[in-house]
């Protein structure tokens, strides 16, 4: 008892030096908000190196901005500014004005018609489950359109569709102009075209303050979707630069598989996990904070080239035709004939 | 440091022999059996929250905290003049609100707490009691900012053993008997959840469980309740009023939390017995764990 309580009166005399730890404070004024922004970047966003981004010069350059009559506005445009350095889509500053964005894609040909494709392939006429718009077209391949990776797909919803297009001779997934979602939405539709556990990249994230702090890869796979309809004929996946964040992962995927092939343009990008924070003023600024590579070892933060490189071109656009789509059933019809 | 996590070791050891023999011991008195009526008390707490989890936010939330408890608390088995012993049953809602007023944060826990204290009557004056013992504690949860992208939620589960110790005076106020109670309960070591500093649960998910666990003492965690009430017996019914405090904290990979709640108490319960006819009409001797 004597020795317990001598323990006890050790540990309370180190009472005052618990866990208790100093979280940086911001002042509410364009300093501060500016200071709260640059650090919560510094110390949580995952790609200064892959990107040869010196942050402490930014800073230098753009607080050098910063001045007490600065407006809301102007802060904001100048913090865009600043975060336009990190070249990332993932990275938003978000007020109740503007939301800031490095979109690449509004730099690239667009790349996809919807109207054209629901008008001279569809013929207005097909079927959507789970946000995925699908039919078997008049030349017997099948098309399906997933537009937003954050509709949740449903396991019952992909069995009709597939068992839907079971006798097409082909199929063309269209990811087109898909911004992201939910990553477990590609597993979930990445195990319908596997017959095994498959390698689906790494993942990693930082585990401190440092640029240079990260985690061992931690490799992840996919599993088969076991019971499942699956489709195992040649598959094409239609992608263009708006094909962004959780598509470009899709897409990364689907480009490891032996029967499938990539067409249209290079996608937009986007392989950090993002994260959140918020500054002092109530705006919350999205960053990328955790990297995930391709099955093949790299990261796709610049996006995945297509097996096949297609523009669309005006002139088929006039004459209702979708260039990348054709160029997709050409595919298909040579992998048939093979 | 190693002398610490030494004595912290040595510590949870004791605390864990001396709670495990106590509980082993048999009453050596042979004669009349005492009764034992478990004082019950339901409770409804509502006061402010001071909340902040960096893996969430670096900025520290405010705003209204509840709470729904049960509290038992019984002479124990053996000796049963000398121990008392309490469970504390709780769930707790945190609705909090950035500085700038447009960010919602909710945190949803519940918390079960055993403990068992020695008890020593008439210290100084006939009606004052103190008790001093150990207890174990869990609180398990979800802290949730519908602002967020991948970091949108953070758990909590935290087991923890460390003290608990009560002031007890009961008096009367005019002639209403009143029992006034101090509680202070301050774990010591234990083991808590905590994902690695921008680890996303995507992949915790995916199967990346590494760094986790992490063994919780003063050097990265510190929990403290400070409970005042003041328990008005109407008859056979007790009214309570009364405020506590609780600090959460901890500082692990690098996320810092802390949660720090002032709130009012009111209750409603008393002392009830469940014996058997034979038991009542045979034994004279009841043992109040709190209100003699």
């Amino acid at each position: 008892m004597k020795k317990l309580l001598h323990i006890l009166l050790i540990l309370l005399t180190l009472l005052p030096l618990a866990s208790c730890h100093d979280q940086p404070e911001w002042k509410n004024d364009p300093y501060g908000n500016f200071d709260a922004l640059w650090q919560i970047i510094d110390e949580h966003y995952c790609f200064f190196a892959y990107k040869d981004v010196d942050w402490q010069e930014v800073r230098l350059r753009y607080r050098a901005k910063v001045h007490n009559g600065i407006t809301s506005r102007e802060l904001f445009d100048l913090c865009s500014e600043m975060l336009k350095e990190l070249q990332d889509g993932h990275t938003n500053l978000i007020s109740a004005f503007d939301v800031s964005r490095y979109w690449i894609w509004e730099q690239y040909p667009v790349n996809y018609d919807e109207r054209l494709i629901d008008e001279h392939y569809l013929h207005f006429n097909y079927r959507r489950a789970s946000g995925i718009k699908y039919q078997v077209l008049d030349n017997n391949y099948a098309y399906m359109y997933y537009g937003d990776f954050a509709s949740g797909i449903g396991d019952g919803n992909l069995d009709v569709i597939f068992s839907q297009l079971a006798s097409s001779d082909g199929l063309v997934i269209d990811v087109r102009s898909n911004g992201g979602g939910y990553l477990t939405n590609v597993e979930t539709l990445v195990g319908r075209f596997i017959d095994e556990r498959t390698y689906a990249g790494s993942i990693q994230h930082k585990t401190g303050t440092g640029h240079n702090e990260f985690s061992n890869p931690y490799d992840y796979y996919f599993e088969p979707a076991h019971n499942r309809v699956h489709y195992n004929k040649p598959v094409v996946v239609l992608a263009n630069r708006g094909s962004f964040s959780a598509t470009n992962n899709f897409v990364s995927i689907m480009k490891s598989l032996p029967n499938v092939t990539i067409v249209g343009d290079v996608t937009g990008g986007g392989c950090g996990l993002p994260f959140t924070g918020e500054l002092p003023n109530g705006w919350s600024i999205r960053f990328s904070a955790a990297p995930i590579t391709g099955p093949d070892g790299e990261l796709t933060e610049f996006g995945v080239e297509p097996d096949v490189k297609v523009n669309m071109t005006e002139a088929d656009v006039a004459q209702g035709r979708d260039t990348i789509l054709e160029k997709a059933f050409e595919i298909l019809k040579s992998k048939r004939t093979n | 440091m190693r002398i610490i996590e030494t004595g912290i070791r040595r510590l949870v050891t004791a605390l864990l022999v001396m709670m495990l023999a106590v509980a082993a011991a048999k009453a050596h008195d042979a004669g009349e059996k005492p009764l034992r009526p478990v004082a019950g008390m339901f409770t409804a707490e509502v006061g402010h929250a001071s909340v902040l989890d960096s893996y969430l936010t670096p900025i520290a939330y405010g705003g209204t905290a509840m709470r729904l408890g049960y509290e038992a608390q019984q002479a124990t088995g053996f000796n049963p003049e000398r121990w008392t012993r309490q469970l504390d049953l709780g769930i707790n809602y945190n609705y909090t609100h950035n500085p700038a007023g447009n960010h919602t944060m909710h945190a949803l826990t519940i918390d079960a707490r055993w403990g068992m204290m020695h008890r020593w009557r008439g210290v100084l004056t006939p009606g004052l009691q103190l008790m001093a013992g150990g207890s174990t504690q869990f609180t398990g949860g979800a802290l949730y900012n519908a602002n967020n992208s991948n970091n949108v939620a953070s758990a909590r589960v935290h087991w923890s053993l460390g003290f608990m110790g009560q002031a007890v005076l009961n008096t009367r106020i005019k002639r209403l008997p009143v029992t006034i109670r101090y509680q202070a309960t301050l774990p010591v070591a234990g083991v808590f959840f905590s994902p690695e500093y921008d680890e996303a649960y995507y992949e915790i998910y995916l199967g990346n469980h590494r760094n986790l666990v992490h063994m919780g003492w003063w050097g990265n965690r510190f929990d403290m309740e400070n409970f005042v009430a003041a328990d008005l017996h109407l008859g056979g019914t007790s009214l309570r009023v009364g405020y506590r405090n609780r600090i959460a904290s901890s500082w692990v990979s690098n996320i810092n939390c802390r949660e720090v709640t002032h709130c009012v108490v009111i209750g409603i319960g008393g002392e009830f017995l469940s014996v058997g006819r034979k038991q009542r009409a045979e034994s004279s001797n009841i043992i109040s764990s709190i209100y003699q």
